[in-house]
């Protein structure tokens, strides 16, 4: 089964001037970015990202051992927000950014410490698509947990409805 | 891919091909105008294509139809067949998804897409294909052509891009409940509408070349939306009058609310 995000340039370019900002001490920026589900072909499905969310300075905890991580009022803040999302189904998903060009994937620090997030988000909004996103500096890849699902499932193509059009495929190789 | 075959195109950017084929195009209905971009779109190097036509050739259609020749109006050729072969021709690595029907019957595979050009005859049609590409977050362009009048026919047309967030038809002031309701007054009585093949190449011509700067950013245009008037007497094709003071124009017809699958939310 195939799942598929899609964006709007407008919020594609939120999200990066966002994350491109430097902190006064953690070493990137971390954001959440909603999104809705449709219906694809196959079986398949696509997430159809909203609004972006900036995380504030001080909802930062400064710890040196990660690029950067949030406190509990960004997760509060987040939790709240998947609850008020519910009626709409519209979920919510972690971003950020790795400053390097192409494909990219999860590193060992993100794939310990994202991945734990997504259940808390789903026993909230259980009707709804949550995950991870990461974006390179031309790229962007994704993984989805559906309704009713279990597995963080990687995203076949992330899209930017923009001007220009960008289309990432997921090929597995990272550069 | 050879080498030297999109050459002449390199002006588009360094990785313009790799662009124009990652990108899905979606063209609703493979007529008069459809058959146009399809075999554009084939040539400038696009390999992934999502096309519905449940209609066959005829020999009406003959006088307009790319790709179409005596035989296939007597063969009964699918419109469809005839896409697919174009491409195929051009792009033998395609990926082409062709359903032999309306996209409402089938409009999942159509969601997919980044761009979706529609050559389609009906206001309400137009709607309900922007209301769709607004939903699942694609660029629309649509094309149209009509004659008006018999003593001095006159050809007139538009080519129209609307984008996620930017002025939609109504706002361009192209979809009007006017129009609509007009439309649905006629209903079942439409008449046979005058079509022919140099309008459509015009509208069909300026459609793609309008993919093309969205796919590639290669005028660096950033347009997300136009709206094209043609007069095929004079022969000219000019921005829309209507279009003036939509710059900082925010579209009321369409929010982020609306995006996905609608939502049953009890009251």
């Amino acid at each position: 089964m195939n799942v598929a995000i899609k964006m709007t340039g407008r919020l594609y370019d939120e999200i990066r001037q966002d994350l491109e900002r430097p902190h006064p001490f953690a070493f990137e920026r971390v954001g959440f970015v909603f999104g809705k589900i449709g219906t694809a072909s196959d079986a398949g499905w696509l997430v159809l990202l909203t609004r972006y969310h900036a995380i504030p300075d001080d909802h930062y905890i400064d710890d040196p051992t990660v690029g950067a991580r949030i406190g509990p009022d960004a997760m509060t803040w987040a939790m709240q927000a998947v609850y008020h999302g519910r009626p709409a189904r519209e979920g919510i998903f972690h971003i950020h950014m790795h400053a390097c060009p192409g494909e990219t994937g999860m590193s060992r620090t993100d794939a310990r410490e994202m991945p734990p997030m997504i259940p808390g988000f789903q026993s909230v909004g259980r009707d709804a698509a949550h995950g991870i996103i990461i974006m390179s500096l031309d790229h962007g890849s994704g993984w989805v947990r559906l309704p009713g699902s279990k597995d963080l499932q990687s995203c076949s193509s992330m899209s930017v409805i923009g001007t220009p059009v960008g289309v990432f495929d997921r090929t597995g190789e990272r550069s | 891919m050879t080498a030297g075959r999109f050459s002449r195109q390199s002006f588009l950017g360094k990785d313009s091909q790799l662009q124009i084929a990652r990108c899905t195009i979606g063209i609703p209905g493979l007529g008069g105008g459809g058959s146009h971009t399809v075999q554009q779109f084939a040539h400038i190097g696009f390999k992934r294509y999502v096309l519905y036509d449940g209609d066959v050739t005829e020999d009406s259609n003959l006088n307009r139809l790319i790709g179409a020749e005596s035989r296939d109006a007597r063969a009964q050729t699918p419109k469809l067949h005839l896409a697919k072969m174009m491409i195929l021709g051009l792009q033998p690595d395609a990926i082409i998804r062709g359903y032999a029907c309306k996209w409402q019957d089938n409009p999942e595979p159509l969601r997919e897409c980044q761009i979706v050009v529609g050559a389609i005859d009906e206001y309400r049609g137009r709607r309900e294909l922007e209301i769709a590409c607004r939903r699942y977050l694609m660029h629309y362009i649509d094309i149209g052509m009509d004659v008006h009048g018999e003593e001095r026919p006159v050809i007139g047309g538009q080519v129209i891009l609307t984008s996620p967030g930017a002025p939609c038809m109504t706002c361009m002031g192209f979809l009007t409940e006017e129009k609509l309701g007009a439309e649905a007054a006629r209903y079942g009585n439409a008449g046979a509408r005058p079509q022919v093949v140099w309008p459509n190449g015009v509208l069909a011509s300026t459609a793609v070349g309008f993919a093309v700067e969205l796919v590639t950013g290669w005028m660096r245009t950033a347009r997300p939306y136009a709206y094209m008037v043609y007069n095929g007497n004079d022969a000219t094709l000019m921005p829309s009058k209507t279009l003036k003071g939509l710059e900082r124009h925010v579209c009321r017809h369409f929010s982020v609310e609306d995006l996905g699958d609608p939502v049953v939310m009890a009251l």
